[in-house]
């Protein structure tokens, strides 16, 4: 085997005179400092949000293709987003408050389930569509780079627009149902956002565990299922006796849900309730980028 | 002239479990709990060297400014890996790179094309996926749509199109990139004999630009006409480097040694 030390510096010198000579151009001036340092790493590495920032027009184009891509082909195109949380609000209104007499404190019991519906329809599609978007995108992940946070990232915001849409479903209550909207109606904006990133967090972190454990893909469902019946949906977290109260506001949609109900309803929010939320979404956020980051080294060798 | 690619000492090693097909090496999440709750130790212990193969062994080259650089040699050898890492795809076991410019990789032509979008539309996507900003792909749109020869077909959905259509389109815009080093695997002969005439001008169009090449290929015919240099890779390793014609006349002899290479 030839070695390859010794050879290079004389080759290397002969190019650099053909390359110049031929070209007769060096309209590139190279920087001082490589603009891309390639090194293995160990453990935990920086989350370079200055690279998701430059790469925002991708997230865009992501989103725009998932949405797109929905919707092709589709006979009910849009209308699939309102479609679904209607009907679920249909049968909650029909078991859970004719049926079950299930209270809703003092609100027409379509509102009260709608509200819940409609940020639990975002909140665990964002979660179940962003585990499972490396795995949807391996074709990409393993023959482009680009920072990987931004494929979760563009799977949970694809999201929004359905919940935009469904949302008009959500004022056509507030309206019918005699509802005044007041200036703490802003509220609700901040609530949404939190929503959008308590989904981030979770996705995040799952979709990165998914390409090396595919049990997650199994586990997930069942695990929605069991987050939906500890949050309060069907259910205001009033009926939970008192001094077991704690228990379901550990989990952190339980504020979150409340505290939309409650800004809509014109009701005092459960300000403890909510920070605990926000906490809790901002750590787990950061925790899952972080975990995220160091997974995605060896993305392109598992999926 | 300062390299604008700097390669030192990259290794790459892979872990292979003998017995066992690439399909499914991923663990399952129960796996690695039973084995953390029988062996809770094993993961600092260090694994025997036969389960590894190094796809890259102290790979070391430089690349300077305006170089076309073709990169050959048997299937295996540490091509694709080379460029992966180059690409920041697969991060290197040990050793540094250094890339003084952007970087653009064509590892496959239509990465992220979406069947059930229109032409248009991947244009715009695969630009995205590419690295371009979206002001750029809208002032190179023309251009791109007139060099992939799918003027008519630019609203249909390309799963409609026939296979040559889907990669010219696909080169059309992979080619219409403006880094200063672009990196290239074995995407070029695509569509038919004029269409690829029509790349390799273009290749040739890029390569006088100024721009730095990394080609890899398998056409030596392609090296031979594009490149000044080249470097074969065998088993890992740099093999030969050096003027393209020594490095050729090199992997002939690699690749007809008198008896029958198991590489083949």
């Amino acid at each position: 085997m030839i070695s390859t030390t010794d050879q290079p510096a004389s080759t290397a010198q002969t190019a650099i005179a053909d390359a110049s000579a031929a070209t007769g151009l060096s309209s590139y001036d190279l920087p001082e400092k490589p603009l891309v340092t390639i090194v293995p790493h160990r453990s935990w590495v920086p989350l370079k949000l200055r690279d998701l920032w430059t790469s925002r027009e991708l997230l865009y184009f992501l989103i725009w293709r998932d949405i797109k891509v929905r919707y092709k082909q589709t006979v009910l195109g849009a209308a699939w987003a309102v479609i679904q949380p209607l009907i679920t609000m249909i049968i909650f209104t029909f078991f859970f408050g004719k049926l079950a007499q299930m209270p809703t404190e003092g609100v027409p019991s379509p509102i009260f389930f709608y509200t819940a519906v409609l940020l639990w329809t975002f909140f665990s599609n964002g979660v179940t569509n962003g585990a499972n978007s490396l795995i949807g995108n391996s074709n990409l992940i393993t023959k482009v780079y680009f920072p990987r946070l931004i494929i979760p990232a563009a799977a949970v915001g694809a999201g929004l627009l359905d919940f935009a849409i469904a949302s008009v479903l959500l004022v056509g209550l507030i309206v019918y149902y005699g509802f005044a909207a007041t200036w703490s109606y802003l509220l609700l904006l901040p609530i949404i956002v939190l929503t959008t990133l308590l989904s981030l967090g979770v996705g995040i972190w799952f979709s990165a565990l998914n390409v090396k454990y595919r049990d997650v893909r199994y586990a997930l469902p069942f695990l929605i299922q069991v987050w939906f019946f500890v949050s309060p949906i069907i259910y205001p977290s009033s009926l939970v006796p008192a001094e077991w109260r704690w228990l379901p506001a550990l989990n952190p949609l339980t504020g979150i849900i409340e505290s939309f109900r409650a800004v809509l309803f014109g009701r005092e929010l459960p300000w403890n309730a909510l920070t605990y939320s926000a906490a809790l979404t901002l750590g787990m956020l950061v925790y899952s980028s972080y975990a995220f980051r160091r997974m995605e080294r060896s993305f392109a060798e598992l999926i | 002239m300062k390299p604008i690619i700097k390669v030192s000492n990259i290794s790459k090693k892979f872990r292979i479990t003998p017995g066992e097909a690439p399909s499914v090496r991923y663990d399952t999440l129960r796996e690695s709990l039973v084995k953390l709750i029988r062996s809770p130790f094993a993961r600092f212990r260090h694994n025997g060297a036969d389960d590894t193969v190094w796809a890259l062994k102290d790979v070391n080259f430089e690349v300077v400014p305006g170089e076309v650089m073709g990169i050959i040699g048997p299937n295996g050898a540490g091509k694709s890996t080379l460029l992966k890492v180059l690409s920041r795809i697969i991060e290197p076991t040990t050793g540094r790179a250094e890339l003084y410019g952007r970087v653009a990789s064509l590892l496959e032509v239509g990465t992220g094309f979406h069947p059930d979008l229109s032409g248009r539309e991947n244009v715009y996507l695969n630009g995205a996926i590419l690295g371009m900003k979206r002001r750029e792909i809208e002032s190179r749109f023309d251009e791109i749509v007139a060099f992939a020869e799918v003027e008519r077909f630019i609203d249909t959905a390309v799963k409609h199109y026939s296979s040559g259509m889907y990669l010219r389109l696909a080169f059309a815009v992979a080619a219409h990139l403006d880094p200063e080093i672009l990196i290239v695997d074995e995407v070029l002969a695509v569509g038919d004999a004029s269409f690829q005439k029509k790349c390799l001008g273009k290749m040739d169009s890029v390569t006088q630009s100024g721009r730095t090449v990394l080609l890899v290929t398998h056409s030596l015919g392609m090296v031979q006409q594009l490149c000044r240099r080249a470097i074969l890779f065998n088993e890992g390793r740099i093999y030969k480097m050096g003027p393209v014609d020594e490095v050729l006349s090199c992997y002939d002899q690699l690749c007809n040694p008198p008896r029958v290479s198991p590489e083949a």
